[in-house]
């Protein structure tokens, strides 16, 4: 006994409960992302709750809780937010007489005031309806709905070439140019964008009020009605009536609307996709800035600069470069990119729209030129690490085969290194997925209306404001007004930007393990 | 091969030289450059104000009939006040006269102008020969003509008047004040040194009818000797006195129809006479003028003895000998002390900085400031009118602001604060870092405390005890830690952890005691299983695996048994046990919070250099310790861990680094209060969550920006520091074992 702990032993089950404590704490994170975000769209029964003074109330519980003086106690997620105000009620398990779940209870989800749960009543004035006659009228309404997106789209479209005109009559005023041949061609084509504008706008409002004319009544389970237009209905489907297929197929429609559709409800509804396109576009642009300079370094440092006190302190510079807290770049990017190099931008080539800053304000090009930087010393760092794993040998080898150093370096080095680069950019990206703090100071925003690419001249528009994962996490997470409601959304995002960065990241490693294998045995 | 072939491929290989290494030097200098240019932006703060143009012109009047002089925001025109009362209009920087305004029925009435006092930089009072004040509004209103040109045109109104008290027997001083409520008053100095006060209540009752409520009564002759200065505040409601034996006053008029004595301070141990009394701006300092040159602000502060006194806050020292006036400013907490000797020395109160001093050109008649504060315009006894338009900089930055105490308008005492806004104008904005720094370190601190220990023992297990597949598992599974998002830490932290650990405080502090405990008791255990040969297997590397059971068995029972032991210790309440006992206050989003979070997210990048460190020792060493008798745990621990101390001290620094500038971790899991308190139990404001808070409210250019900017230098010099120190030692280590 006293041996055993003389030799310490104890203190080696000590390091490994450090070890297993580290490593359930990763898990813990992982499924508490995994619990929260996946059950998210999983249709709930939906429960009746007769309570003993007669009221009825009707609500998914979503939790069990203890009360403060003991008990036990509820919470329903009740929706009908116009009605109550709240979307969840805590209540008292032992005010409940009596829990049903009918079949022909309702989940309305609608553009504005959160879902509706309650029963049909009626349908364009008619009272004896089913769920189906509603489902077959929101199909028609598909239809006339598709009529309006596309007169939107015209609409964006004139509206988007009539607000360039106008800054090309602006120019022409700036520069004194107001006799200039083209100065009235241009004000005619202006006045006739104006008229087109006007003229689908009408039919644009036409077609809304058209589709305005459908009304359905719902009745909560106190038997309170609302009447809501069929337009503003998302989705509706009965949780207690469907069956196992039927709610994998809802499960699998609301993830479809997740990756494909606008966010609703200040993001706390509806899909994920100005963000998700957001980061997406930010790594690729990013990468494009990132990779040629931090590979180009790279190469640099380990292939041609001579070794010494010099490279020794570069060395040091570009690691501690990694280690800069990212604020600190999103400061610099805002102080530099923004107000530095964007100002100047728009003094030079934007005169016209000041003082509505073009470039001078926070951007897709701005916040990407940020994460490079953030990221170039990874590359370095990696191509550095790859170069130099690669033995002696074959570099002399292939020099003394009369290969010039490019040669060399183009057909010998680069491909067998290739997976170690490629380790560095996949790192790189995940970081840049997962980074927020800078990107809050030099352009994200939690709704963009339009996305940096899109089908209107240029096509790629550098200086738009852009939505990211990330920043949606923060927002809806801690700004939004209802974080109690937003929690749901917050969980599914949290999933998402977790599974694309361990995505990446297990590749990466993945690689790296590869290549280790194939240098270990050093046979090429 | 052809020669040309050869040729190219030659010319090729000479290119690629040269732009491989033009590249590769460019993105180490653009890496210096990043520091530099943040250091630019901050560098501002401290660069002193400049004199961006000087001008003068003589004034159209002579210097002797001017009593007062005014400006609008920028300098544009100015505003005479002739002694006969009339207003003229000069626009500068030209001095053309624009026109004249005045009333000549008011000097038929009244006589000339003695004197004339310009009040919030807009307001003109009169005092005329016989007594009566009257008050003029002075506005400056831009108008734009056919050809865009932007015109300045300066209009007076009269606000009302204040008649003389009736026995008042000449005066040496006279002021009056319209109140928000309609309350006028009026104070005299009566050359028999007596003050007279005179209150006028106007009230409209609820017919329209106005009743005029008047009392006028004297204050006696006070003993400290005479008085030489007076001010009253912009209601007229507070009276300040100096005298000429250095003491200061004040009175109360809160009450009509008395003078409450609040304050008798002898001010100034020398017994200087007292010379001049102005409101900085925002009424709550008062800044005294003295004969010795010496320019004070005092405000009312809680004392020793819990009354409100006046207190010494600000000690502005200067050159310009004797102060004749002050001029507060009407945007910041600068003044304008003019000396006898023809010296404006412009000073800010809070930073103690002595901005810039011009010269005169001889006595000063007249002075304004420019609303903006950045231009002053004044008029000496030769009748020259002196223009100066000035770089101001950032006067209300000093290193003593940023970095030590500073009493603060309507603090009892010194302090070190942050608070870069609020919602009025005449605020006093607190810029200290010092906060912000310690929140920086308290947060690394208690994060440290947490994740040093773990990383480390568990870099140790996994490099040298650790065996098989469940190795290849460990690494990248802390590396898949490492990848996560802070952004996703910070969220669960804030919304998942925090409720959790408010809700089961008992049981969190239960399992610190709980979990060794646990462990112990199962090691006692394991002496009596281990002998089986079967279950020895578990030493050769699998120890993490079979803790787990305990860990999680450890943590059940604090879970079951901290609100038990809560209710029966602290009457189920350990938050209000805490602060009734140690007068603890609990935030919900504290420091154990923290903790956990950004100990989570340091925790992988500390474990990933100790295991490279430790890994890297080479095996011999460990061989030989080992065939020397020495069980695997003091080989580690005598051997392995000295080796590799190096390297890990350098992980340690790096996991440091990290902690230091992590932002969204901090911003999400902590309520960003700016205070300074070691206590676990509430939060605290780091350098990066403020700079994320606050820099998209802050315009830039001005002085907030570049503080942040300035905090950006210090986290990015203190991770410097952190990291060349690490690399240094990483290097060094490298190189002794030939291979990293």
């Amino acid at each position: 006994m006293k041996r055993y702990w003389r030799l310490g032993e104890p203190w080696v089950w000590l390091s490994g409960a450090a070890l297993t404590a580290t490593l359930l704490a990763a898990a813990t994170l992982l499924v508490v992302i995994m619990v929260n975000g996946l059950g998210v769209f999983w249709p709930g029964a939906e429960a009746r709750l007769t309570l003993k003074d007669g009221s009825k109330i009707f609500g998914e519980v979503v939790q069990r809780g203890e009360k403060p003086d003991g008990g036990e106690r509820l919470q329903l997620s009740t929706g009908n937010r116009d009605l109550y105000g709240l979307d969840f009620r805590w209540i008292d398990s032992a005010d409940v007489a009596l829990i049903d779940y009918p079949g022909d209870a309702l989940i309305v989800e609608r553009t504005e005031y959160g879902n509706f749960h309650g029963f049909l009543r009626q349908l364009n004035g008619s009272a004896a309806v089913t769920s189906e006659q509603l489902h077959l009228e929101l199909n028609q309404l598909r239809q006339a709905r598709s009529v309006v997106a596309d007169l939107e789209e015209e609409m964006n479209e004139l509206s988007g070439a009539s607000e360039s005109n106008r800054l090309k009559i602006r120019k022409r005023e700036f520069a004194g140019k107001r006799d200039a041949a083209d100065y009235q061609l241009l004000q005619q084509r202006q006045n006739e964008l104006d008229r087109q504008f006007q003229q689908v706008q009408g039919r644009h409002s036409e077609a809304i009020a058209d589709l305005r004319t459908s009304v359905a009544v719902f009745a909560d389970a106190a038997g309170t009605t609302r009447e809501v237009t069929l337009a503003d209905i998302v989705r509706v489907y009965a949780p207690n009536a469907m069956s196992l297929p039927a709610k994998v197929g809802h499960y699998l429609s609301k993830i479809w609307e997740l990756l494909s559709d606008e966010p609703r409800e200040s993001n706390t509804e509806g899909g994920l996709f100005p963000a998700i396109f957001g980061t997406v576009m930010l790594i690729f642009l990013m990468s494009a800035f990132s990779f040629p300079v931090g590979v180009l370094a790279g190469i640099y440092l380990r292939e041609y600069a001579r070794d010494g006190f010099f490279v020794r302190l570069v060395r040091i510079a570009v690691n501690n470069l990694a280690g800069i807290p990212s604020i600190v770049y999103g400061i610099f990017g805002l102080g530099f990119f923004v107000y530095g190099i964007g100002g100047g931008i728009d003094r030079f080539f934007f005169p016209e729209s000041l003082p509505t800053p073009t470039f001078g304000t926070g951007g897709i090009l701005w916040a990407s030129l940020t994460l490079a930087l953030l990221t170039v010393p990874v590359v370095i760092v990696a191509t550095e690490e790859a170069l130099g794993a690669i033995p002696g040998d074959i570099r002399a080898g292939s020099l003394a085969l009369g290969a010039t150093k490019l040669q060399t370096l183009m057909r010998i080095l680069l491909p067998m290194a290739s997976p170690g680069i490629m380790t560095g950019f996949i790192l790189a990206m995940a970081r840049a997925a997962g980074e927020v703090a800078p990107l809050m100071i030099t352009g994200v925003v939690k709704l963009a209306p339009s996305l940096p690419l899109d089908g209107s001249f240029p096509f790629l528009h550098l200086d738009r404001k852009f939505m990211h994962l990330g920043f949606h996490i923060y927002d809806i997470g801690f700004q939004s007004p209802n974080v109690e409601a937003a929690k749901p959304m917050v969980y599914v995002t949290t999933l998402l930007l977790v599974l694309i960065v361990l995505v990446m990241n297990s590749i990466a490693i993945r690689l790296r393990n590869r290549m280790k294998k194939r240098y270990s045995y050093g046979t090429f | 091969m052809k020669r040309s072939h050869r040729e190219r491929i030659r010319s090729n290989d000479r290119i690629a030289r040269w732009v491989i290494s033009a590249g590769g030097i460019t993105v180490i200098a653009s890496v210096v450059l990043i520091l530099l240019l943040i250091v630019r932006e901050a560098l501002p703060l401290f660069s002193p104000a400049e004199v961006r143009a000087e001008r003068t012109l003589v004034a159209p009047l002579p210097a002797a009939e001017v009593r007062a002089l005014l400006t609008d925001d920028y300098l544009e025109s100015a505003v005479l006040v002739a002694a006969d009362g009339s207003f003229t209009f000069l626009r500068l920087p030209d001095g053309t006269v624009l026109g004249r305004a005045g009333d000549t029925a008011l000097s038929a009435a009244h006589g000339a102008v003695v004197a004339a006092e310009v009040v919030q930089g807009r307001r003109c009072q009169l005092l005329w020969q016989d007594g009566t004040i009257t008050l003029h509004d002075v506005t400056f209103r831009t108008e734009y003509a056919a050809d865009n040109q932007r015109r300045v045109v300066p209009a007076v109104t009269r606000q009302g008047s204040a008649p003389p008290p009736p026995d008042s027997i000449g005066r040496q001083w006279a002021q009056t004040r319209l109140g928000a409520d309609g309350r006028m008053t009026r104070v005299d100095l009566g050359n028999d040194g007596r003050l007279h006060i005179t209150q006028v209540a106007t009230k409209t009752n609820f017919l329209g009818e106005e009743t005029r409520d008047v009392s006028d009564f004297i204050l006696d002759k006070n003993p400290q000797g005479p008085i030489t200065a007076l001010t009253l505040d912009g209601a007229g409601t507070t009276l300040y006195a100096g005298t000429a034996d250095g003491f200061l006053l004040r009175w109360s008029l809160a009450e009509t129809g008395q003078a409450e004595l609040l304050d008798q301070v002898d001010a100034f141990v020398d017994q200087r006479r007292i010379t001049t009394l102005s409101l900085v701006f925002g009424d709550l300092s008062l800044a005294v003028g003295d004969a010795q040159g010496g320019l004070t602000t005092w405000f009312a502060a809680r004392g020793a003895d819990g009354g409100q006194r006046l207190h010494l806050i600000h000690r502005l020292a200067g050159r310009e000998g004797a102060i004749d006036a002050i001029v507060p400013s009407q945007h910041d907490k600068s003044l304008l002390s003019v000396g006898a000797n023809g010296h404006l020395a412009l000073k800010h109160m809070t930073s103690e900085r002595d901005i810039l001093t011009v010269d005169g050109g001889g006595r000063i008649v007249a002075v304004a400031r420019s609303g903006q504060g950045d231009g002053i315009v004044a008029l000496n006894e030769q009748g020259q009118l002196r223009l100066w338009q000035i770089d101001l900089g950032h006067p209300e930055v000093s290193w003593s602001t940023l970095f030590e105490r500073v009493w603060y308008e309507s603090y009892d005492e010194p302090a070190l604060v942050w608070q870069s806004s609020a919602a009025t104008d005449d605020f006093e904005p607190k810029m200290s870092l010092v906060p912000l720094i310690f929140g920086t370190l308290k947060g690394t601190f208690y994060a440290m405390i947490f994740a040093v220990p773990l990383a480390i023992l568990g870099a140790i297990y996994t490099s040298q005890f650790a065996r098989g597949p469940a190795r290849d598992l460990i690494k990248p599974a802390v590396e898949v830690m490492a990848a996560l998002p802070s952004v996703v830490i910070g969220f669960l932290a804030a919304l998942w952890l925090a409720p959790l650990v408010e809700a089961s405080l008992g049981a969190v502090f239960l399992s610190v005691l709980l979990l060794p405990a646990m462990l112990l008791l199962a090691l006692l255990l394991w002496q009596g299983v281990r002998r089986h040969r079967l279950l020895r297997q578990v030493e050769r590397g699998y120890e993490f695996l079979a803790v787990v059971p305990v860990l999680l068995l450890g943590f059940a029972l604090a879970t079951v048994a901290g609100p038990l032991l809560e209710g029966w210790f602290f009457a189920g309440d350990l938050k209000g046990w805490l602060y009734a006992e140690w007068g603890m206050r609990y935030d919900p989003r504290n420091c154990i919070i923290i903790a956990f979070a950004l100990g989570f997210a340091v925790i992988p990048i500390i474990f990933t250099i100790a295991e490279d460190a430790l890994s890297n020792v080479p095996n011999s060493l460990k061989a030989a310790s080992l065939a020397l008798g020495a069980s695997r745990w003091q080989t580690v621990w005598r051997v392995m861990l000295p080796s590799a101390s190096p390297g890990i001290f350098a992980g340690i620094m790096i996991g440091f680094g990290r902690a230091v500038g992590e932002t969204m971790i901090v911003l999400m899991a902590t309520g960003n209060t700016p205070i300074l308190d070691w206590s676990i139990f509430n939060g605290m404001r780091s350098l990066s969550a403020n700079i994320a808070v606050e820099i998209p409210e802050a315009p830039a250019g001005g002085t907030l920006f570049r503080v942040l900017f300035l905090s950006a230098v210090i986290l990015f010099l203190i991770t410097f520091v952190v990291n060349t120190v690490a690399e240094i030692i990483r290097q060094r280590l490298r190189r002794k074992y030939g291979r990293f």
